[in-house]
This record gives structure tokens, sequence and C-alpha cells, in this order.
């Protein structure tokens, strides 16, 4: 374990990275965080005279798909960085240390870093039977998730369990899981959801905090704003075809093969924010709408419980890149899902027969509609 | 004097575990595996529309996600009497191939090799190679393998989207059909992989590896070789790993990689005692709560319910105890190969049964065996042709999806009733190796595997525990999901 003095920089020089290597993740980093060319100067000379910032990560209630993705991050100088500042300190999975020795050095870290180092959840606490259906060292995990983040400088919350629950939040919640948030009340929490996140955005994540020393600029809803302030929709590829009209209808048809949008096929992407569409995932080859499967929403709060996944969403505006999700939330469902009704009855109509225009339909378009038919009903 | 000590929490497995084990005289007589990780998706699962089992089940695990996929898939098509599109069946291999592959390097690297650069081994004469090579996160091996497994994983990307948790897997194929150009990509990435194997871990060709057919051709092929599977041989050799974890109990095998005429690796049960292959009836299969913290519904997971007890007395475990016609039973790669076939594996099992280094080879083995099957799924892919059948679905009736994934057998048993999920019971490979007492007493197979294994003054810290646990590769979060 390195000294509370040591450097970022002297860590990983001493794991033989070069120092032109070394720059290179600092401009990476710079550009994945937005924070453009005297970004690198300010990552660069962080990490080479700040003590490095420990970091805890500790897994809950959940299945492991936060680590799994966070470990096949694109650039390997960012994960080999990211995994030797963080496995110095402790990690469940990935450690050497088992067992008792493991716990000793969980203590020893909390310790001697108390008040410096951030701690990382994955997964969340089960609070029914008093914690029962999450036994971490012989006693509920709850209790040893107050006790790291009662000495953290801060918390990250991992994916879409600590953030806000996810699938084992499910109703009926047999475990009665619970988001981080509701059971730590004195640090800054830091929420980076998703299921899992995406890789990038992760090790993005870790190196602005353990750079900086301090959290991003968070939203309202406590996510980083620099990967999760656009919307699934309006960066989406093929949202063109969103805009004509033009949808799947059934898997593998005509229109999937084209890479028509998939809205119609149970697509969240209009009501999700993240970085999907932009940053894409494994190593930026995909994601799942590129895969002809809609987006289920799982950065959302309470996405779980949306079902069914596979109908189209009847809670969005349209057209326009302006709804934000404040007004999309504060919209009502009923008026705006007429609409969206209608904008579905109108690709219909058009595919189908070609009629001709029919002045003044009932449906809520925008005048970007090009001057097509709009149906009655759908 | 028997003293009882307790074993966890582990890391480098997945999820949570804990063990407790009786030693007597240096050697445990007698362990316990809990499963301390309960979260409750049949529960969930219940009451929900049938399709949107594909979305939440694989959320069960991060890991073996495509597995649980599949094994939904399976279930839900059983159900509707639906057949997939060709090219949907050889998709979902690829993708379920690479997720297999990846775990199984995972292990290998990640989970298994990092203990023996141990201290402990620190006075034998391999011990600064694998250190330097295998110690946790600094060593060089995991430099080299993470990219590739990295790279393998992008085939994620092209088939299915994401990954952990894909979606594109429905009950009549794939939701992305492919084209040339990603063709391209897909036999440019298997063969990357292909190069890493090659290169790494076998320090051969994958034929001359796959010709392997006795353990006399094992012995005479790694002499002087290098390569990290060599590399392990040697370590197994001088710490006798052979006869580590060793039980006798049946390996079962739901076969693997359903293809276009026969799966790619066969369905049965082989007994390791008497040699002999076994038809599997899916009937035969049963759970049994004696010692899990679950209330007792049925035997049967077609008409058993899944229902947690936290109270119970006699509870040790959110793992119920499966059984296959009343015995408890191994899967794994072992039992894979050894059901199919494999006559090294075959011959390996004969000489010294199951156990910690036939588990840890037959993994690699199969892992050449998978690569090479991968490229030629991805050659016969007919671009032109559907990925997705799109025959209508019944939405009533009770189906199974019987599948293997990296660590075993993977079951999900569904009832639906007007497309909705009447109920739904999942047996994961590690509830089968990790299962608790049944009724009668019988332990599990890891339970029986720690039985004998000597610790002497070591306990709780002993290294040959966490060789046992590891050759298993368990997923604790899929064994109690």
């Amino acid at each position: 374990m390195g000294a509370a003095t040591e450097t970022f920089y002297e860590v990983i020089r001493r794991q033989g990275i070069t120092r032109r290597s070394f720059i290179k993740f600092c401009s990476l980093t710079a550009t994945s965080l937005g924070l453009g060319p005297i970004g690198t100067s300010q990552i660069a000379q962080a990490l080479e005279t700040k003590p490095r910032v420990p970091v805890i990560w500790m897994h809950g209630l959940e299945c492991t798909c936060c680590s799994e993705s966070f470990i096949r991050s694109a650039h390997p100088l960012v994960k080999d960085a990211i995994l030797s500042m963080i496995s110095l300190d402790y990690d469940d999975t990935i450690m050497a240390a088992a067992g008792h020795q493991a716990e000793a050095i969980l203590q020893e870290t909390r310790q001697k870093y108390k008040g410096q180092y951030i701690l990382a959840v994955e997964g969340n606490p089960p609070l029914n039977e008093d914690g029962m259906f999450c036994i971490d060292g012989g006693r509920p995990f709850v209790e040893k998730l107050k006790e790291m983040a009662d000495d953290s400088m801060a918390v990250i919350a991992w994916g879409a369990c600590a953030s806000w629950g996810c699938v084992q939040a499910a109703k009926p919640n047999p475990t009665q899981a619970t988001p981080i948030d509701k059971v730590i009340k004195n640090k800054p929490i830091i929420k980076v959801p998703g299921c899992p996140p995406i890789a990038e955005v992760m090790t993005g994540v870790v190196t602005f905090v353990t750079t900086f020393g301090r959290l991003p600029e968070l939203d309202r809803q406590g996510r980083p704003k620099m990967f999760y302030s656009q919307r699934i929709h309006d960066k989406c590829y093929r949202r063109p075809h969103f805009d004509a009209g033009q949808f799947v209808e059934e898997w593998d048809d005509d229109a999937a093969r084209k890479g028509f949008c998939l809205y119609k096929m149970g697509c969240k992407g209009p009501t999700t924010y993240n970085a999907c569409s932009t940053v894409r995932w494994n190593g930026g080859v995909s994601f799942p709408i590129q895969s002809g499967h809609g987006c289920i929403g799982c950065s959302e709060d309470g996405f779980w419980d949306q079902g069914p996944f596979y109908e189209r969403l009847t809670n969005i505006n349209q057209f326009g890149v302006e709804a934000n999700a404040d007004k999309i939330g504060a919209t009502a469902a009923g008026v705006v899902g007429a609409a969206i009704a209608a904008h579905a009855a109108v690709t219909t109509v058009r595919n189908l027969s070609r009629r001709k225009e029919v002045p003044n339909g009932n449906g809520g378009s925008n005048g970007k509609s090009n001057g097509t038919t709009n149906g009655t009903s759908a | 004097m028997t003293r009882r000590v307790t074993v966890g929490p582990f890391n480098r497995v997945e999820g949570d575990l804990e063990v407790r084990l009786d030693i007597d005289d240096g050697v445990v007589s007698s362990a316990e595996v809990t499963a301390p990780l309960y979260r409750g998706f049949e529960q969930i699962l219940r009451g929900r529309p049938a399709m949107d089992a594909l979305t939440l089940a694989p959320r069960i695990c991060g890991i073996c996600s495509v597995s649980q996929s599949l094994a939904a898939v399976a279930a839900l098509r059983a159900v509707d009497g639906l057949r997939a599109a060709d090219n949907g069946v050889l998709a979902a291999n690829l993708a379920h191939a690479a997720e297999n592959v990846a775990d199984h390097l995972t292990h290998f690297y990640l989970f298994f090799m990092p203990d023996f650069a141990r201290d402990v081994y620190s006075g034998r004469p391999w011990h600064g190679d694998v250190a330097a090579r295998f110690k946790a996160v600094q060593g060089s091996a995991a430099q080299a393998m993470l990219p590739a497994r990295a790279r393998l994983l992008q085939i994620m990307g092209l088939l299915a989207g994401k990954w952990p948790h894909s979606l594109a897997f429905q009950p009549g194929g794939t939701t992305r059909a492919i084209d040339l150009g990603e063709r391209v990509q897909l036999l440019s990435i298997i063969g990357d992989v292909r190069d890493f194997l090659e290169r790494s871990v076998f320090a051969d060709s994958l034929d001359n590896v796959l010709a392997l057919d006795s353990a006399a051709a094992l012995a005479t092929w790694r002499d002087g070789r290098g390569g990290d599977f060599a590399r392990f041989l040697g370590v197994a050799d001088d710490l006798a790993l052979d006869r580590l974890g060793r039980i006798a109990l049946p390996l079962m095998s739901y076969g693997a990689y359903h293809g276009l005429d026969a799966p790619l690796f066969a369905r049965g049960v082989y007994d390791p005692v008497t040699a002999g292959v076994a038809a599997l009836d899916p009937d035969d299969i049963s759970e049994d709560v004696a010692h899990a913290w679950m209330r007792d519904t049925a035997l049967r997971p077609a008409e058993a319910d899944t229902d947690p007890d936290a109270d119970k007395p006699a509870g040790y475990s959110w793992c119920k105890a499966p059984r296959l016609a009343g015995r408890p039973v191994e899967v794994g790669a072992l039992a894979r190969q050894a059901v199919d076939g494999n006559p090294l594996v075959r011959d390996l099992v004969a000489r010294s049964g199951p156990n910690v280094a036939n588990r840890v080879i037959a993994r690699l083995l199969e892992t050449a065996k998978v690569v090479v099957a991968m490229h030629d799924w991805a050659r016969r892919l007919d671009l032109r042709a559907p990925f997705l059948d799109r025959a209508a679905r019944r939405g009533a009736g009770a189906g199974i999806g019987l599948i293997e994934a990296a660590r075993g057998s993977l079951g999900h048993w569904i009832e639906l009733g007007d497309d909705r999920i009447r109920r739904y019971q999942i047996i994961a490979p590690t509830t089968w190796n990790f299962s608790p007492r049944d009724r009668d007493g019988v332990a599990g197979p890891l339970e029986q595997a720690l039985a004998g294994t000597e610790v002497g003054d070591e306990g709780a810290r002993s290294v040959a525990v966490q060789h046992v646990v590891r050759s298993f590769d368990p997923c604790m979060v899929c064994t109690a999901h």
C-alpha cells in the first residue's frame, strides 16, 4: 500500500507506465470529460503533484455487472491506471487478499485515509429481516456500508442498484433493497446509473474525482452532467427515421434491416438520459438500439417496474429536441399519448396507402411532419 | 479435537460466499457452504408480462447475463412451441460463446491463478515466475488478458448491442441482422482471440491442443513448453492439485450450443466411477429446502415456489439443494467435456476423478474448442436469410429452458397464463455445485470436495481451501438469485 503522500504519477511510473502514455491518458481523459486542451495539462499537473486519492470499492446486493463493465474500458491504459489506483486499496472482486486478511486491509485503509478516500459502492443494502438477505463478513452489509461511508470523503453510487434500487427493488421488492442515498445521509453522493453504466463513463467519473479531489457538476438527481444531460433519443442515429415517421413494426422486418426507429417496439430512448447513443458500448462498437432492440431505460429511476418493455411509450412529446426530463414528467400522459398515437397512425397511413393530404388532422404534430396525412386514430 | 472455523468473505469470486469448516487434526472433516445473498427474482417475476422475463431475468447476473437471457428465451420458446431462425441460433451461439470464453479466461487469469502468487508458496521453484505473471492486479498476464477479453466482447457489440444485460435475444432468434462488413469484423475478432490463446495460453496451435487425447499425450506435449496452460500444469503437478477437491459425484450437462443439427457438446450424465454415460431426464430434477432458508413448497421446480423463511432453524444458506434422481451432481466445463466424450478429459477423470486440476484443465480445453466452433458459426451465417422467426406466440402453458452457462447447467422453469408469468423457477450452475445438505443429510458437491482437505494449522487461512472453492468458478449472485 502506498504512503498517503504518494502521487498518482509516482504510482503509475512505478508500475512501468511511460511518461508518454501518461500524457496520452491525461489527454484522452480530458477529452472524455469535455475539458478541452487546457484540461490535459490540468489533469497532468494534478496527478503529478497532488496525493493520490484512495478508492475503496464495495459490493452489496448486486450482480457484479458494474465491475464487469468497468474492466472492459476501451483504452487499456485508462483501465490499467485506474485499476492500479483502486486495487492499491480494496476491492472485493479482484484483490489479492482474502477473508479476514481482506477485512483487515479494509479497516486499515479506512483508518489511514480517514476523510480522504472515495467509497465506490456497487449494489445496495436490503433492509428486510434486519439485513439478513446480504450478509458480508458475518454482519449485514448495511452496517459495513454506513461505517465505511462515515469516514469517506464522498461516495460513488455505481449503477442502477446503488443509485435507484434496480431489479431487486422491483415489486414486490422481497428484500426491501434500498438505494444507498436512503441510508447514507451525511456524505455527498454521485450517482452513476445504468444497468450497468458504460465503462468509459465509470472511468471518466473515477478519474475526475480522484484527479481533482471533488465531485463533477451534478444534475438535480445527483448524476454527473457531463454524461447524463443528453437524451438517448436526441443523439440517436435512428432519430431521423422517427422524425420521418419510419418505424420498425416487427423484429427483423424490412424496416428493421433498414435501421428505422424502434419507438413502436417499446424503445424508451425518448425518456432516458444517458450517453449510450454517443459513447456507445463494448469499446464504442454498438449500443442496444444499434443491436435492433429498443432502449429499456436502464439508467432511469424505476425502469424495472415500467414494463411491459415491449409496448410503446405513451408519455412523451413526439417531435422536437427541446423537451427535457422535467417537461416530460410534467406533461399529462393522456394528452401527449393521443398525439403519439396519431403520429403512429400517420406513418401507417402514409406507408400503406399514400393517400393525399387531409388538412388539419388531430395529431399533435408541430409542423415537422412534412405535410403528410394525419390519421384519425390508432 | 474438532474446531470450527469460518472462511469468508471470499473475494475473487462473483458475489458473496461463506464456508464453515470442521477441522480435525489439521484435516477438514465436514464443510457447510452458505450463499449469504438473496434478491428474490422468482418472486419479482411472478405476475409480470411474459416477455418482460427477457429484460429482468438476465439481471440475475452481470457475469453470465447472456446465459440467463438464453435460458429465459429457451423456456419461452418451449411454452410457445416456436423454432428460432437458423441465423438467430448461430448468432446466439456466438454471443453465448463469447461470454463463456470470457468467463473462462477471467476465472483462470483473475480469480484462480493469483492464489499461487501468494507468499505461502515462496519456497517453490516456480513461485517467482508465477508471481510475476499472475499476482493480482500487478501480474503481467492480466495486462495481456484484459485487452484480449475486451476485444472478444466486442462480439457482443456486433450481435447484441451491449453487454452485460444484452437485449437482442428473443424466442424467434436475435433482433440484430448483421451485414457482410460486420461478419468480417466478427471473423477478425475471433481471429484475434485465437491468436491470444495460441500465443499466451497454449503456446501452440489450437489444432495441436485439440488433438491431445490422453493424459500421456498431455504430459509429452507440455514438456518444456511455455504458455500459461503449461505453467499451470507445472504448478498442478508440484502441488498435486489432482488430489485436491476430489469427489466422485455424477457429472451432468444439459448440452451446450444447440446448433442447427446437434448441440456442440452433448447432453447427458457421466458417472466417473463406472465411466458410463446415461441419458438425462429433466423430470428427475428436484430441489430440496431442508437446510435452505426457504419454505417447503414442492420438490419439482415446475411446481415449486421460492418463498424465503429467514428464521428457519435448520437453514444455513439461501441456496436450495438441487438433486438429480435424488443425488447431488457436479456441473461445469469438466462435466460438459466428460459427458461429450472428450478423450483427454475422460482419461484424466478415469485416472484421478473430478478434482481441482482437472476442472481447470477442462475449462481451458473447452475454451480452445469453442473458439474454433465460433469461427465456423460466423462463416455459416446466411446474411440474406432472417435472423428472427416471427411466428405467433401462445402465451400460455409450461416450458423448460435448459442451457449450459460457463459454470454449468442452467435451467429456467416457466409457467404462463394470459401471457403473464404464473410461476418462474431458476436453478443455476452454482446452485448445483454449492448446494447445502438435503433432507437425508447428503452434502452438496463443494461440501464433499472440501472434506478431506489438509489445512494444517492454517485453518481459515488455508490456501488449499481457496483452491478447492475457486476450482468450481462459483457465481454466487446466480446461486440463490
